[in-house]
């Protein structure tokens, strides 16, 4: 046990860990964990209040709310982690390659342009490009994507920047240590030694960054639905039920915008928690940026 | 000092090209092209192709990005829309100073609050002001701002009606109208950027103040003040560098605020040249995005080079 609070960085990071290994259970067990169906449709169960056969009350269509959350923490947690993954991918290969090949003008040119994408927040750039490409169903090549694909690919280009920087910035000092120098008198080829013996030693920042990013990923999500562009209702995610809850503010339903909102606090908290608790133990040095998005 | 600051803006400069032609590549060549949507699904290809001679669209992308980039440069001129026909100086220029002051208002608050409240925090260490900072600190950066919006407008703007739910009044129906109804937005978008600055200053500060020249000043027998002062001077250098770029994102996210309370600043902008697929305008409204953005990391870097004349001098 005391093992196990370690290797999360304290009793915080274990806390952040259990939070999240629960919310990745809800998102895996939806179908079987939600007591409705978070589409069916009832207008006699309209806007009914938390308690009895509700416990998060109903929507305005008679929707259960606790089975719309239970089913928006699958689609925060899938556009959050499918996003993170495309960007460690192509993040890390871009970083680790600048940085083991450095002084090149492959280096050069690879950091410049990603400091120039990074130049815009992601937040504007996540808007403004789910903006151009349409909100709807965009057909590219034989394939078409939905807007939840779009948004996971546009943030996942979008994370590119932070993880290959991250990695570069590690990549470029392990590089220049005297196992690598070792390895090259050996005779063992360049780029099998910047997979097999670089790439795991940058590993430790780049986890931690992509925690981080997780967290940043749920609120990004939830921002982007809930101005209209993000995951198109009537599919639940937490952003598009507080964009529907904001037509109930004044005349006080208050708990179809109180729990969706609570679920992304709550996820975002697990994230940070779960990253800053990976960032104390396997990144003392803080190579890491701090978060911001 | 000149050649960091020459650097620097030459940096910037060169992002903004980047990002503008990538933007303005993106917008042109998308399949949705303007004659489409202005002319409907009848146009023949004749008419299509008359439109496109009319605004100048059949050119090389290239000369057409050198002509809306002399127009800007040289004339300040963001263009016309093509869907709308609007000038597009026009539009933003109605709408860049609402969402402009919110975010100044916002920076400036959480800037004071924090530097206030992580200094009192790493000075009285273990204190229960350093407890209620550090508690603040974690859950500023958890919750979304556009959900606390919703929460403190069903507290204070429904049930207590001390704030207006929504929408700005103007600064001609008296002053004190105007603060209560930009009050709740600032906080809103203010709070996240406060807990993180906090946390920042907070352990800064902590650094700096082990150090050695640390208790050199003090074991000489400065005023603990102007240790302090001492302290700061360069316990500041990341919390600048993070403010600046934390100016920028907080007018990102000036979008979701806005539209939480129904403000008609860059945001409804934005969302309605999306909706009407007025990508000139899109690409226009994410320019001045980008603009904003990288002018306040200038004026960050610019900041710290004053704060500690070392970095000035020191090498990229």
């Amino acid at each position: 046990m005391r093992r196990i609070v370690n290797s999360c960085g304290g009793a915080a990071g274990f806390i952040g860990a259990c939070l999240v290994f629960g919310l990745v259970l809800v998102a895996l067990g939806a179908p079987w964990i939600a007591p409705y169906d978070p589409l069916h449709v009832s207008i006699e169960n309209q806007l009914q209040e938390p308690g009895g056969a509700f416990l998060f009350g109903t929507d305005q269509s008679g929707r259960d709310v606790l089975s719309r959350v239970i089913w928006g923490t699958r689609a925060s947690i899938e556009v959050s982690a499918f996003a993170v993954l495309i960007g460690l991918v192509f993040g890390v290969s871009l970083g680790l390659v600048a940085g083991f090949y450095r002084g090149g003008w492959l280096e050069q040119l690879t950091m410049r342009f990603l400091d120039a994408i990074a130049a815009i927040p992601i937040l504007i750039w996540a808007i403004a490009l789910v903006g151009i490409f349409g909100v709807g169903d965009t057909k590219l090549g034989g394939i078409t994507l939905g807007n939840e694909a779009k948004l996971m690919i546009l943030l996942g280009l979008l994370y590119i920047p932070t993880l290959a920087r991250v990695t570069y910035t590690t990549a470029l000092s392990e590089s220049q240590a005297n196992y690598v120098l070792a390895r090259r008198l050996q005779g063992t080829s360049g780029v099998r030694i910047m997979f097999s013996d670089v790439l795991p030693n940058c590993l430790s920042p780049v986890i931690v960054q992509g925690t981080l990013l997780l967290a940043i990923g749920i609120i990004i999500e939830a921002s982007v639905s809930f101005v209209g562009l993000g995951v198109q209702p009537p599919t639940p995610s937490w952003g598009n039920m507080l964009a529907d809850a904001r037509n109930y503010l004044l005349s006080g339903e208050w708990w179809l915008s109180v729990f969706p909102g609570a679920a992304i606090s709550v996820t975002v908290i697990g994230f940070n928690l779960l990253g800053d608790g990976l960032r104390d133990r396997l990144d003392p040095r803080h190579a890491t940026a701090s978060l911001t998005t | 000092m000149l050649s960091l600051f020459l650097r620097r803006a030459g940096f910037s400069l060169l992002s903004l090209l980047l990002v503008s032609f990538v933007l303005f590549v993106l917008t042109r060549s998308i399949p949705d092209s303007p004659a489409h949507i202005v002319l409907g699904d009848e146009a023949t290809d004749a008419q299509i192709a008359q439109f496109d001679h009319d605004h100048g669209l059949d050119r090389p992308i290239l000369v057409q990005y050198g002509v809306w980039l002399q127009r800007l440069v040289f004339h300040a001129d963001l263009g016309q829309s093509f869907t709308t026909g609007l000038q597009m100086n026009t539009q933003i220029g109605q709408t860049l100073p609402v969402t402009l002051e919110l975010v100044t208002v916002a920076f400036a608050v959480s800037v004071v609050i924090s530097l206030v409240l992580g200094t009192a925090s790493a000075v009285l260490r273990d204190s229960p002001i350093d407890y209620g900072a550090r508690l603040i600190a974690v859950l500023g950066v958890s919750i979304p701002g556009f959900w606390l919006a919703l929460v403190l407008i069903l507290a204070f703007a429904v049930d207590r009606e001390w704030f207006p739910p929504g929408g700005v009044s103007p600064l001609s129906d008296g002053w004190q109208d105007h603060l209560l109804s930009i009050a709740l937005p600032c906080f809103c978008l203010g709070a996240f950027y406060m807990a993180v600055l906090t946390r920042m200053t907070r352990s800064s500060l902590l650094d700096v103040l082990g150090l050695d020249y640390m208790r050199t000043a003090r074991a000489s027998g400065l005023h603990p003040a102007r240790v302090l002062i001492y302290a700061l001077r360069n316990a500041l250098v990341p919390v600048v560098t993070i403010a600046g770029v934390s100016f920028g994102h907080m007018f990102g996210w000036a979008l979701i605020i806005e539209q939480v309370f129904n403000i008609n600043g860059l945001s409804h902008a934005l969302l309605v040249a999306i909706q009407a697929r007025d990508y000139a305008l899109v690409q226009a409204v994410v320019m001045v995005f980008t603009l904003v953005f990288v002018c306040a990391n200038l004026c960050a870097d610019l900041l710290n080079a004053t704060l500690n004349p070392r970095l000035a001098s020191a090498p990229a």
